[in-house]
C-alpha cells in the first residue's frame, strides 16, 4: 500500500529512520500506524537511542529517557512525527 | 542463562535460595561453603545439558579429557561465585582479597568526568566488578542485565540491596539505551555483557578458541552510538576468598562507517572474542555460559 494518507513530515521522518538505522528498505513502506518496534518494523531500544539522537539533530527536540510519554511517542510513526511537531525547536 | 540452575525449579528452587542466602549470612561463609559440595554433586550429576556444554567448553580450552574431577571443580567455582554474591550484597566486601590490575585506566576517565562503558561477559563474576564500582558513591553506575529479568534472582538481590537492584537496567524498552545515554552523559558507568544481549537473533560469526560462535551485534552497535570509551572488564575468581579484577581498554570510541558497517561491526566483535579468549584461557573454571556456545541455533 502506497503512503496516501501519510502527512508531509511522515514522508520526512520516515527517510531519517531508513536513511539513520541503515533499514534495507524504501521509506514509504513504513505504515503511519505500524508499530515501530518488535512485531511490527522491528527496531529494537539500541535503533531508538540512534534514532533519536538523530531527531535532536534534525528537529532540535530532545527526547529524554524520564519522558512519561517515551512508550508512547515510539509506538509508530504517527505517533512519533506527533512528539516531534509538538516539540521540535527547528 | 548462566543462572539458570538456580532457576530451573521454580518453587523448590526459590526455597532453596532462601535457605542459602540465611545460612550464607547467619552461618557464615565456611558453613555456607562446606554447603556447596551436596549442591555441586546434585547439579553435575542431574544437569545433563549444563554438563555437556562444560565438558566440551574445558575440553576445546585444555585439549584433554575432561574427567569428574574438573566438572565438579567448574561447578564449584560458579557456586562459589554465586554464594559470594550475597556478600557482595549484603555489603561484606571485607572478606574478599581482590587484587585490581588496571583500574587507573578507569578512574583516569572518571575523574575526568567522563562516562565510559564497561564490556565484561559471563566469565567470572560482574558482581564483584560492580561492588568495585559501586565503592564510588559520588558516581552513577548501571548495568544492563539479562539474566536480571529472572523475576526470582531480581528478588533475591532486591531482598539483599535495594539500591543495587535500582543499577539494573533490563534489557527490551523503548527507552532503555536512552537511560544508559544519560547515565553516560552524567559521567557515570555503563555495565554490559558482550556474549549476550538484547536482540539474540542479530548475531555475527567469530573465531572462538579456533571454531566460529555467534556473538551479538548489539554490543558493537551500541557503543558506537553511545561513542564513549569501553573498557573490558573481568572479574575471575581464583579460589577460596581471592577474586581478580581486569580491566583493559578496549577502544576508545567504536567507530562505525556507514558503508562497511556489517564488516566493522564483525571485525570489533572479534576482537572482543579474542580477548574473552585470552581471559578463558587464565581462567577455564570461570566459564559460566552452560549452554553450547558454538551452537548453529
Amino acid at each position: 500500500m502506497a503512503l496516501t494518507d501519510a502527512l508531509p513530515i511522515e514522508t520526512e521522518v520516515a527517510k531519517l529512520i531508513v536513511q539513520t538505522l541503515n533499514l534495507k528498505i524504501d521509506p514509504a513502506q513504513i505504515q503511519p500506524e505500524q508499530p515501530l518496534f518488535g512485531e511490527g518494523l522491528g527496531l529494537d531500544s539500541i535503533d531508538a537511542l540512534e534514532l533519536s539522537l538523530a531527531i535532536s539533530q534534525s528537529y532540535g527536540y530532545q527526547i529524554r529517557s524520564d519522558d512519561p510519554e517515551i512508550v508512547a511517542t515510539f509506538a509508530s510513526l504517527r505517533s512519533l512525527c506527533k512528539s516531534i511537531e509538538k516539540n521540535r525547536t527547528k | 542463562m548462566s543462572l539458570q540452575w538456580l532457576r530451573q525449579r521454580e518453587r523448590g528452587s526459590w526455597i532453596a535460595i532462601q535457605f542459602m542466602v540465611w545460612v550464607a549470612l547467619r552461618l557464615g561463609r565456611p558453613a555456607a561453603r562446606t554447603l556447596l559440595y551436596p549442591i555441586c554433586v546434585y547439579y553435575a550429576v542431574f544437569s545433563g545439558r549444563a554438563r555437556r556444554a562444560i565438558r566440551q567448553f574445558l575440553h576445546r580450552v585444555l585439549g584433554r579429557r575432561i574427567s569428574w574431577r574438573d566438572l565438579f571443580h567448574h561447578y564449584h567455582c560458579f557456586a562459589s561465585t554465586i554464594l559470594d554474591r550475597f556478600y557482595l550484597l549484603a555489603g561484606q566486601h571485607h572478606r574478599f582479597q581482590v587484587d585490581v590490575q588496571g583500574a587507573e585506566l578507569l578512574t583516569n576517565y572518571l575523574n575526568r568526568g567522563q562516562g565510559c562503558i564497561l564490556l565484561g561477559s559471563h566469565l567470572g563474576s560482574f558482581e564483584i566488578v560492580r561492588a568495585i564500582g559501586m565503592s564510588r558513591r559520588d558516581l552513577e553506575i548501571k548495568v544492563l542485565l539479562y539474566e536480571e529479568n529472572a523475576p526470582m534472582i531480581r528478588e533475591v538481590v532486591r531482598s539483599l540491596n535495594p539500591q543495587v537492584a535500582d543499577t539494573v537496567l533490563s534489557v527490551g524498552a523503548p527507552d532503555t539505551m536512552l537511560q544508559v545515554k544519560d547515565c553516560l552523559d552524567r559521567g557515570g558507568q555503563v555495565g554490559i555483557m558482550g556474549d549476550r544481549l538484547v536482540q539474540h537473533h542479530q548475531t555475527t560469526l567469530c573465531k572462538f578458541f579456533g571454531t566460529l560462535a555467534r556473538f551479538p551485534t548489539g554490543t558493537m552497535r551500541l557503543t558506537s552510538v553511545l561513542k564513549a570509551p569501553v573498557i573490558l572488564f573481568f572479574g575471575l575468581y581464583r579460589g577460596g576468598n581471592r577474586y581478580e579484577v581486569h580491566f583493559e581498554l578496549f577502544a576508545e570510541q567504536v567507530i562505525l562507517d556507514r558503508e562497511h558497517r556489517d564488516q566493522q561491526i564483525q571485525q570489533w566483535t572479534q576482537r572482543y572474542a579474542d580477548r574473552l579468549e585470552y581471559y578463558c584461557r587464565l581462567a577455564p573454571d570461570n566459564w559460566f555460559n552452560f549452554y553450547d556456545f558454538w551452537s548453529e541455533r
